[in-house]
């Protein structure tokens, strides 16, 4: 088990750290973040003092290993919008994007799985055409265009739930659903498939034979077995889902991670939009990672691939 | 599902049905394929004729007619489905962006799918270090926040139909080089694939040959998927300020201009929204159906 | 049903407020809720360029002059009374007895601390323009103080009573522009309670403030919260959570106009011109570049309908706009070259420059996509074909002093200083912001800034506008409004200048 994690644990760093050079050349060849820094009223002298004080006239390696030395350490820069530290001003709006990924998982979790289950149950049943319906829909669905409806509809329409903002757990209800409806799809699909094969297995069937209750043959044999690709399937989904939370958090005002990154974007802010993308990466790679050896320590033959 | 029965069964068990036949029926008995397959192909008519279809130039503003509510909002048959902030006609720019849509869906998905293939059975076929080079660029790929980096290369290089398509399809191949590394895992190890190599067959060759016609329904499954996948981050980019620009009818852009208003004339935002929804719908539903058919035993 | 359904929206907006229940922000407990629309990034107004930190600014700190925005009056805020002892030098003698929201006393110390840190460009303060006059503060007394000036400088005034704002000495060496950002203190009307940076501030009228010019606070706290989506404001201005918001689109502010008697939508315009620039001296390395050509340049000007912009767009308080300065501007002269909205002619113009089929160009655009994109309608509909382009600010600035932005639509605010100077010498003055290159404007304006004769100013500026409008270097196009939409509970008139002054709110 070590050796498997080790390994994988030296692959996550690895896929870290070509991310991050990735992001790091690509935002550096949007070119001048001098002229962004100078601001409305500044002069061409203004400009290339600023680029001399900040060293952007040095070589991009340079630049790129003083950045990384540095977010190792926690540090990501100063905002140049704001003018604090990247890491502190991330570091509330995270909170906000980290608990709408838990409730848009935990959402997406709740109503797929058992959707899932009962649709494997019951194959071409009403609940099956139901949950296939929600399924196709769900990936069809324009998240903002589906956050912009709920809106209309359940903030101003019917006035149940604030439009936006993020105060009390009630603004977070609409936003979570928006996010959740996106992972549910596919959690659903392999509920269903992964319940409908363990079904199918002579392990239930010897199970039936030696006459378990039916409830005790579903919930303690079958969804056990299914359950196991779905959870790592569940942790790959909440490290996509951090980064979709971008349009959510825009559409519902959520002044998240997501949010963040989209305005910093249109402020050029550079070291900002660098730590944020680094950040959403180190999720999904961290997710992933988790997933992976959640698989091997459950299915012993996942280690030695 | 019960299909309908075209030919005679008695003849059917004498001679047997054809695998073209075999398709050909099951092509039939899948309503989702069907009536995904009309509605793309109703959209990709539009999108060809819409000159011809277009009541008005979508381009042609109007500011004295601004936000005309649509006919069945009490509007008239002049503007049918209503205008925009700037009075163009609502319907004729919705039927233009039905081009704009297609052409990135299926441009990004050309773009990534011959990224992503090429990966994909190049990782299968060579296996080793080809392989571990590629599990760990999907791996890097999957890592990086694609609407994010989506959003920061569109600021970069500015908003354009050939940024945004180049953006997608260089972001998407993922899904491509995953399934088709499998499949040509698959493939590669069957007989038909030796006995080429045994004849001292080029490596081409035996790609071209005998490796892709066996892989390429697993291939227009996932062309279709990512298809639908491109046409929503356009539409969601479009719709955050950093995608295709005015005044290029994009849906996305459509329900971004109709936001400020959403309030007070929901139909702006409504419509574009559903065109796009049954438009992505139809597309997945395809694409699950060809999967449904080409593969029934793997259906998930 | 769909139809029944959506029609419904606009009153069940309205009667939403009944279901959301209890409103934080009202009266009752004395407390006004505003909206920001962009994040604010330092509160430290010598730190930020933004609307919303010059709402603040005027709210939290005091200038040493005081400028009625109504009259344009001048009269003694911090300083008392102010002369020039020479062509450089101000002496201004301080109030006695005031103090800065932490109980230091303000004295002449603090003056020179501020005007010396600020005045020295290696501290970064964002808008130069605002503070790089100054040479230096000295301290002549406890209550009196010499600003020198680094040229000549007559606006001196209207800098002071404007972004220079007094920080206490010792405060603001210990804690720096940032941590002034997180824990302001000021002299102001209100004291700053609590920061949570771009997104929260809350403020608390300042019990102790002292005998100013801007009267005293009413309103007991004021909270402002940033909510960039205008829907949001709007929906929370329903709900009861805010009770005014500002800069509200004139689509939505006629949408709540015609809602009946909850609200009350104020109309003010404000000093912003928008206009289209054109690379008339060829520095953006299209070829051929047809903007090079007056003929061109004139059938821009001619294929706009700027009244169709002003009348259906922008509304309000707009007007149309024909020369490259605000109508109001001192030297700003309307008797000059227009050109009237006709597209045959535009074509023709076209035609005869050599473009009987037009072409395209790149557009530039930073704000309000809604009018860049009427705009280049226009354009399109004489054969310019618009290859649009909309960036942030500053990136667009930096295209435009390199010289690479063949058309853009700009904005210019002037800084709200009501002198054709702070426009049309901006721009025309062959600096790299300068699309014209122009000599003969260049002269005109040259001796319209450097005379102190009004007369001569006035023929200089008219002369150097008549230069512009003939060779039709720019098309201006109209002036900006803002619309202000507030509960019936609250009183307040706005003024011209685009800044929200709590002080001046109270409740009806």
């Amino acid at each position: 088990m070590l050796p498997f994690i080790l390994k994988r644990l030296g692959l996550a760093l690895l896929v870290a750290f070509t991310v991050s050079f990735i992001s790091f050349s690509l935002l550096f060849l949007s070119g001048d973040p001098a002229a962004a820094l100078a601001g409305e009223t500044a002069s061409g002298e203004d400009i290339d003092a600023l680029r001399r004080l900040y060293g952007f006239d040095r070589p991009m390696l340079v630049q790129y290993g003083e950045w990384l030395w540095n977010a190792l350490r926690g540090d990501f820069g100063e905002s140049y919008y704001f003018k604090l530290p990247v890491a502190s001003l991330i570091g509330d709006r995270l909170s906000v994007t980290m608990t709408l990924g838990v409730c848009g998982i935990t959402f997406a979790l709740l109503t797929a799985v058992p959707l899932g289950v009962v649709a494997a149950i019951r194959p071409n049943s009403i609940i099956d055409r139901i949950a296939l319906f929600l399924s196709v829909a769900g990936q069809a669905m324009p998240s903002f265009w589906f956050g912009l409806i709920l809106i209309v509809v359940f903030g101003i329409q019917l006035g149940w739930l604030p439009p936006s903002g993020a105060s009390t757990w009630r603004h977070f209800i609409m936003p979570t659903i928006v996010l959740g409806y996106y992972a549910m799809p596919a959690i659903m699909r392999l509920t269903r498939a992964g319940m409908l094969e363990v079904l199918n297995s002579d392990y239930i069937r010897t199970a039936r034979a030696k006459g378990a209750g039916e409830g005790r043959v579903l919930f303690k044999h079958a969804l056990r077995n299914a359950i196991i690709p779905v959870v790592s399937l569940a942790a790959v989904q909440m490290g996509f889902m951090l980064g979709g939370s971008i349009v959510v958090e825009s559409v519902f005002a959520l002044h998240g991670a997501g949010y963040l990154a989209w305005e910093s974007i249109a402020r050029n802010d550079l070291p900002t939009v660098q730590a944020l993308i680094l950040i959403f990466s180190m999720f999904y790679i961290i997710f992933t990672f988790l997933a992976d050896v959640l698989n091997a320590w459950l299915d012993p033959r996942m280690r030695s691939s | 599902m019960a299909a309908p029965q075209t030919t005679d069964p008695l003849l059917e068990e004498i001679s047997g049905p054809t695998p073209r036949q075999i398709l050909r029926k099951r092509v039939r008995g899948h309503t989702g394929l069907l009536f995904g397959l009309g509605v793309v192909l109703l959209l990709v008519i539009v999108a060809i004729l819409a000159p011809v279809l277009a009541p008005h130039d979508p381009y042609v503003q109007d500011l004295t007619k601004r936000m005309v509510k649509p006919v069945f909002m009490g509007g008239t048959w002049e503007h049918p489905l209503g205008t925009d902030h700037l009075g163009r006609d609502y319907l004729s720019r919705l039927i233009y962006g039905a081009r704009v849509s297609l052409l990135i869906g299926a441009v990004a998905a050309l773009i990534s799918g011959i990224i992503g293939t090429a990966m994909g059975v190049a990782a299968g076929y060579f296996g080793g270090k080809v392989d571990a080079v590629v599990t760990f660029l999907i791996n890097v790929r999957l890592a990086m926040p694609v609407v994010l980096v989506a959003l920061a290369v569109v600021a970069i290089l500015g908003g354009s139909l050939e940024v945004v398509i180049g953006v997608l399809g260089l972001l998407l191949w993922d899904r491509f080089a995953v399934v088709m590394r499998a499949s040509t895992l698959q493939v590669r190890r069957r007989e038909y694939v030796a006995a080429a190599q045994a004849i001292g067959a080029s490596t081409p060759r035996v790609i071209l040959s005998e490796i892709m016609p066996n892989i390429v329904n697993n291939l227009i499954v996932i062309v279709t998927l990512e298809m639908a996948h491109a046409i929503l981050l356009e539409a969601a980019l479009s719709f955050l300020g950093l995608g295709v620009q005015p005044p290029t009818p994009s849906w996305g852009l459509m329900v971004s201009e109709g936001k400020n208003m959403m309030l007070f004339e929901p139909w702006l935002v409504l419509i574009p929204g559903v065109v796009l929804f049954i438009l992505v719908l139809a597309i997945n539903l395809m694409g699950d159906g060809l999967r449904d058919v080409t593969a029934p035993e793997n259906r998930s | 049903m769909k139809a029944v359904f959506l029609k419904s929206t606009a009153m069940a907006l309205a009667m939403s407020v009944a279901a959301t229940g209890a409103a934080l922000a009202d009266k009752a407990n004395d407390t006004l809720s505003v909206a920001f629309t962009k994040e604010l990034e330092n509160v430290d107004s010598f730190f930020n360029s933004s609307r919303e930190g010059v709402v603040m600014q005027r709210a939290v700190w005091d200038g040493l002059i005081y400028r009625d925005p109504i009259t344009n009056e001048y009269t003694g805020n911090l300083a008392t009374e102010w002369e020039w002892i020479d062509d450089k030098t101000l002496e201004l003698k301080l109030r006695e007895g005031v103090k800065f929201h932490n109980g230091a006393d303000f004295t002449a110390d603090d003056v020179v601390a501020t005007v010396n840190f600020v005045a020295k460009e290696e501290n970064g303060v964002k808008t130069q323009r605002n503070v790089n006059w100054m040479e230096k503060a000295e301290k002549i007394d406890d209550f009196t103080v010499r600003i020198t000036t680094k040229d000549v400088f007559p606006a001196a005034i209207e800098f002071l009573s404007g972004p220079v704002s007094i920080y206490p000495a010792d405060y603001y060496a210990e804690v720096g522009p940032s941590g002034m950002g997180l824990k302001p203190v000021g002299t102001g009307p209100y004291k700053v309670v609590e920061v949570v940076p771009g997104q929260h501030f809350v403020l608390e009228k300042y019990e102790g403030y002292h005998d100013s010019p801007k009267g005293q606070p009413t309103i007991q706290n004021i909270d402002i919260r940033t909510i960039p989506d205008v829907n949001t404001q709007l929906a929370e201005l329903f709900s009861g959570t805010l009770d005014m918001i500002w800069q509200v689109p004139s689509d939505q502010a006629e949408k709540m106009a015609a809602m009946g008697d909850r609200f009350t939508v104020l109309n003010e315009s404000t000093m912003r011109v928008g206009y289209l620039s054109m690379d008339a001296a060829g520095r953006s390395g299209m070829d051929p570049n047809p903007f090079t050509d007056v003929k061109v340049r004139r059938a821009v000007n001619h294929a706009i309908d700027r009244q169709a912009l002003v009348d259906n767009l922008l509304k309000g308080k707009s007007q149309v706009v024909s020369t490259a300065c605000f109508p109001s501007q001192f030297g700003c002269a309307q008797d000059v070259t227009s050109y009237e909205y006709d597209p045959e002619k535009a074509k023709a113009l076209l035609a005869e420059a050599g473009y009987p089929d037009g072409f395209s160009t790149e557009l530039y655009a930073y704000r309000d996509r809604e009018y860049a994109e009427a705009v280049s309608s226009y354009l399109n509909a004489v054969g310019i074909q618009t290859d649009f382009k909309l960036l942030q600010y500053s990136a667009l600035r930096e295209l435009n002093m390199k010289g690479e932005v063949p058309l853009a639509f700009l904005t210019w605010g002037s800084f709200s200083v009501n002198d054709a100077s702070a426009m049309v010498s901006q721009f025309f003055k062959h600096g790299s912001l300068d699309d014209a290159q122009d000599d003969q404007t260049k002269e005109f304006l040259d001796i319209a800034d450097s005379s102190t004769d009004p007369d001569t100013r006035i023929e200089n500026y008219r002369k150097a506008l008549q230069r512009i409008a003939d060779q039709a270097y720019w098309a201006p196009m109209f002036s900006y409004n803002t619309n202000y939409v507030m509960t019936k509970e609250v009183d307040y008139t706005p003024t011209a200048d685009e800044v929200l002054r709590f002080t001046n709110m109270s409740w009806n």
